[in-house]
């Protein structure tokens, strides 16, 4: 430490950035760093993982993530609707979208996703929106309409969240999945029919294994009705895409930083790219070439940057804990460990319920003895007597769980 | 009542076993067996023991008849005079009956394949129903060993796994998706199909024999497989001709009662031969019980219900080193030893009867429990009605196989330790759900169970404060629970168990 203050950019304040200034003002205690953030979005960081509940009667204040202090912390300045536009890695400067021009020591990119839209014809079209923002939320409430029809393509965790909030808003919603079944990465094929089936019983009208061909346009030049793959055609006066994400990382190539192969700044495990200068955390960072689309993941790389800021060293980010575990449309969904068994030997044991609407697989190593990981659908409430026996023997709860019910 | 003169038709299993079972309940009449087959009945389900070579074709016999039970092997019914009570036979022989018996069995269906001979012109081309049949594909000459098998059932399957171990060069040609895809789904059939390539089975799914020359099988896309010995393995039907001429109700089989009787109360019809809503056709046990029934009820001997009810369906994949059982359920159209289910190109077998339980209790809902080991080559699917097992196909777990098919045969209920039972996993040890303190149990905040019993001592009373020292629970919340007995514990000192 030289003793003078040096200065930190963090472009983007989502759930990653925010972490990281939250646990560098933590740990800075001698006040070596100054912080600029740059905030892309017209508000602070807020819990994108409830979004939908914005909706449902919170608050944009309410969903704001705790940071006591920061308004008035003197070594933070947060600067709102102004994101980062480009690098000079020779003259340390990141240039903002506002023209203004300001030096870093070290800069950290969290600039998260931007949603995936699936380039079909009429994706632009009034009334088409996507679902990850609280400004996207804001725009879906206004063009919602009661009593009609909305179509959301995507029947992936957030997808099902966005059928819930055309819900809310009185529609009458209609989820498009191309794989066939709902929320394909977390639960299995039985799984996958539960969820089906009560999300049904709750109003959700479900179109799996299909494609989407295109968004139609009304007279009036507004998406009037979504058309699959097979021919069906869905009425729709608002259109919702939540077909996943991609990562932010539209800064790397003029800086000339690497990608992933698949996208993202690419770092190491400790979130370093190429330039000693610059990390990556969250969603936009490619860690040793992987993204990762969950806030668990942001947070450790988020804490391990900070770590490295204040000289304390990082832990490197080894293995992500996909675990999720969630309550859409009233169902309880989570899926941890190894959800779908591909570790070698693994075995899988499964439950299904028709009278209670419940699924629960186990998947065991091939010791028939350590959890890998599970499912459970329809009633979740196992998950926490057995997703912290990953990688242990199998708790009283596993057995209980295959039983009868009692 | 007396049974009078008992005339049965059939000199198969069904036969013998009733008319031992008749003589056993003290039936005082006469009795005479019409066997079509020139030998004395035997035993065929073992057929394919035959085939690869494990017993010698005498050792299929049955024991001898009971004396007085006049047995006509070689002698084919052709005809019922219901108005005189009788049967007349191919031999110009006429038989007069006051009870009549028809355990005509099934017959095998044949494909029709462009090139293929009549069966019965050729040694190299044979149906696997008789002795006979077997005997053929015996006389195979050393040097012509290579066979195919047509037609991927239970008798298909076990057909190949045999001549395979008999050294025959053997391919299985199956129509479906998976051999027995009739009986499993795919996950277990996927692991089937690997077990029989590792017996040295050549196996081609999802394939229709287009034409066949000169020990030459074309297949549909246009692969060439070298056949000395053709083995037509396609599914069997009830044996009805007799019935049907004679004006009885046949559907699928000759339709009986509980009484096994037809609508002529005369005449009964048991085994493969016979349609019995509880029954499936083409298994040895629902032959017997059925045996065992009319037998009772023609000599009134003691109870034992008021008939035949049906028989719990209980299919067995006779391959040695391959444990695979399929309960309950409904095999359809399945008929012959082993229930020749397999569908070769053109075979119509399986028209009629639909899947379903031949229980008749799948009313209400399910619950369905699943194992899939594929590294040890173990599946099981069970379907559970009142934790009643009314479908469940097993695989390589043979400890299970033989605790739940007996479990269902009785009608008992499957006990609640489903991974004890199924895979001799022990409970959970006291203790095991201690939770270790590294464990991290707040999975967002990458929180372990000693961060936070660390902060309850430091002071932190509940969840909140837990939430506040360490952010754990502020991610998904799905941890609280945890962090709650977590904190409750650190207040009492007591241990999670």
């Amino acid at each position: 430490m030289t003793g003078k203050t040096r200065t930190l950019v963090v472009a983007g304040h989502g759930m990653a950035g925010h972490r990281l200034v939250e646990e560098l003002r933590t740990l800075d205690t001698a006040g070596a760093w100054r912080v600029v953030v740059l905030a892309e979005e017209p508000h602070a960081a807020y819990d994108r993982v409830a979004l939908s509940s914005y909706l449902d009667g919170r608050s944009a204040a309410e969903l704001g993530l705790p940071a006591p202090g920061l308004a008035s912390d003197p070594r933070v300045e947060l600067r709102l609707a102004t994101a980062a536009a480009s690098i000079d890695r020779a003259a340390r400067t990141v240039t903002t979208t506002a023209g203004d021009t300001v030096g870093y020591d070290a800069l950290v990119l969290a600039t998260g996703s931007k949603p995936f839209v699936p380039p079909v014809p009429g994706h632009e079209l009034t009334g088409c929106f996507t679902y990850r923002t609280l400004t996207d939320l804001d725009a879906i409430r206004e063009a919602a309409v009661p009593g009609r029809p909305g179509v959301v393509i995507g029947g992936g965790l957030l997808g099902l969240e966005a059928a819930n909030a055309l819900r809310l808003l009185g529609m009458e919603p209609h989820v498009v999945e191309l794989a066939p079944r709902l929320m394909p990465v977390q639960v299995d094929a039985a799984g996958g029919g539960v969820l089906g089936r009560r999300v049904e019983d709750r109003g959700l009208r479900v179109h799996c294994g299909v494609a989407t061909a295109s968004v139609q346009a009304g007279p009036d030049g507004r998406a009037r009705a979504v058309v699959l793959a097979d021919g069906t055609e869905l009425e729709a006066a608002v259109v919702v895409f939540s077909a996943g994400v991609r990562p932010r990382d539209e800064l790397a190539g003029p800086a000339g930083l690497d990608r992933g192969e698949r996208g993202g700044f690419l770092v190491d495990g400790l979130c370093r790219t190429a330039d000693e200068r610059i990390w990556a955390v969250g969603e936009c960072a490619a860690v040793s070439g992987r993204c990762y689309g969950l806030a668990a993941p942001g947070y450790r790389m988020a804490e391990s940057v900070a770590r490295q800021l204040c000289g304390l060293g990082g832990d490197p980010f080894g293995e992500a804990d996909m675990s999720t575990r969630l309550k859409l449309l009233g169902v309880e969904v989570a899926s941890f460990g190894d959800a779908h068994a591909g570790t070698d030997g693994a075995l899988e044991l499964s439950r299904l319920d028709e009278a209670r609407g419940t699924y629960a697989k186990l998947v065991l190593g091939s010791d028939c003895r350590t959890l890998l990981g599970g499912i459970l659908v329809g009633d979740a409430a196992a998950y926490g007597e057995l997703q912290p026996f990953v990688g242990r023997a199998l708790p009283s709860a596993g057995h209980r769980l295959l039983a009868a019910a009692g | 009542m007396s049974a009078g003169e008992v005339l049965v038709v059939g000199g198969g299993s069904a036969a013998h076993r009733f008319a031992e079972r008749l003589h056993h309940h003290g039936h005082s009449g006469g009795v005479t067996l019409l066997g079509a087959e020139p030998a004395a009945p035997y035993h065929r389900v073992l057929l394919t023991s035959v085939l690869d070579g494990t017993l010698p074709p005498a050792a299929l016999e049955l024991p001898a008849l009971p004396d007085g039970v006049r047995m006509r092997a070689g002698t084919t019914a052709v005809r019922i005079d219901r108005a005189r009570r009788l049967v007349h036979a191919d031999d110009g022989s006429v038989h007069r009956y006051d009870t009549l018996v028809l355990a005509t069995g099934a017959r095998p269906v044949l494909p029709r394949i462009p090139g293929l001979p009549r069966p019965g012109t050729s040694d190299a081309v044979t149906a696997l129903r008789t002795l006979a049949d077997a005997e053929r594909v015996l006389r195979a000459s050393p040097d012509a060993r290579r066979t195919v098998v047509l037609g991927g059932g239970l008798l298909g399957v076990e057909a190949a796994a045999a001549l395979a171990r008999a050294g025959h060069e053997v391919a299985l040609v199956h129509r479906g998706p998976h051999p027995l895809d009739r009986h499993l789904d795919a996950d277990a059939g996927k692991l089937l199909a690997g077990r029989l390539a590792g017996l040295g089975v050549d196996v081609h799914c999802g394939r229709e024999a287009a034409a066949y020359c000169a020990g030459k099988l074309t297949l549909d896309d246009g692969a060439v497989l070298a056949a000395d010995t053709l083995l037509l393995c396609t599914g069997a039907v009830p044996e009805t001709a007799l019935a049907r001429r004679a004006g009885l109700a046949v559907g699928t089989g000759v339709l009986v009662d509980g009484r096994l009787s037809t609508d002529d109360p005369r005449i009964h019809a048991i085994g493969d031969c016979a349609e019995h809503p509880g029954a499936a056709a083409g298994h040895l046990e629902p032959a017997w019980e059925q045996a065992e029934s009319l037998a009772r009820q023609l000599t009134g001997a003691g109870p034992r219900g008021a008939g035949y009810r049906g028989t719990r369906c209980v299919t067995r994949l006779r391959v040695p080193g391959i444990d695979l059982v399929r309960l309950g359920g409904r095999p359809a159209g399945a008929a012959g030893p082993g229930g020749g289910s397999g569908s070769g190109a053109g075979a119509g077998a399986g028209a009629g009867s639909a899947e379903g339980s031949a229980e008749g209790s799948a009313e209400g809902s399910a619950e369905v429990v699943t194992v899939a080991d594929p590294a040890r080559g173990r599946y099981a699917r069970l379907t559970l009605h009142g934790q009643r097992v009314t479908d469940a196909v097993l695989l390589g777990l043979p400890r299970a196989i033989a605790a739940l098919t007996r479990l269902h045969e009785h009608g008992l209920p499957v006990p609640a330790g489903r991974l004890e039972f199924l895979l001799g996993i022990e409970p959970a040890p006291p203790g095991a759900d201690e939770l270790p303190g590294d464990a991290v149990v707040c999975r967002c905040n990458n929180v372990t169970k000693h961060a936070i019993t660390e902060a309850c001592r430091a002071g932190a009373a509940d969840v909140e404060q837990v939430a506040a020292a360490t952010r754990a629970t502020t991610g998904c919340g799905g941890c609280t629970s945890t962090v709650r007995k977590l904190c409750g514990m650190a207040r009492t000192g007591g241990s999670t168990s």
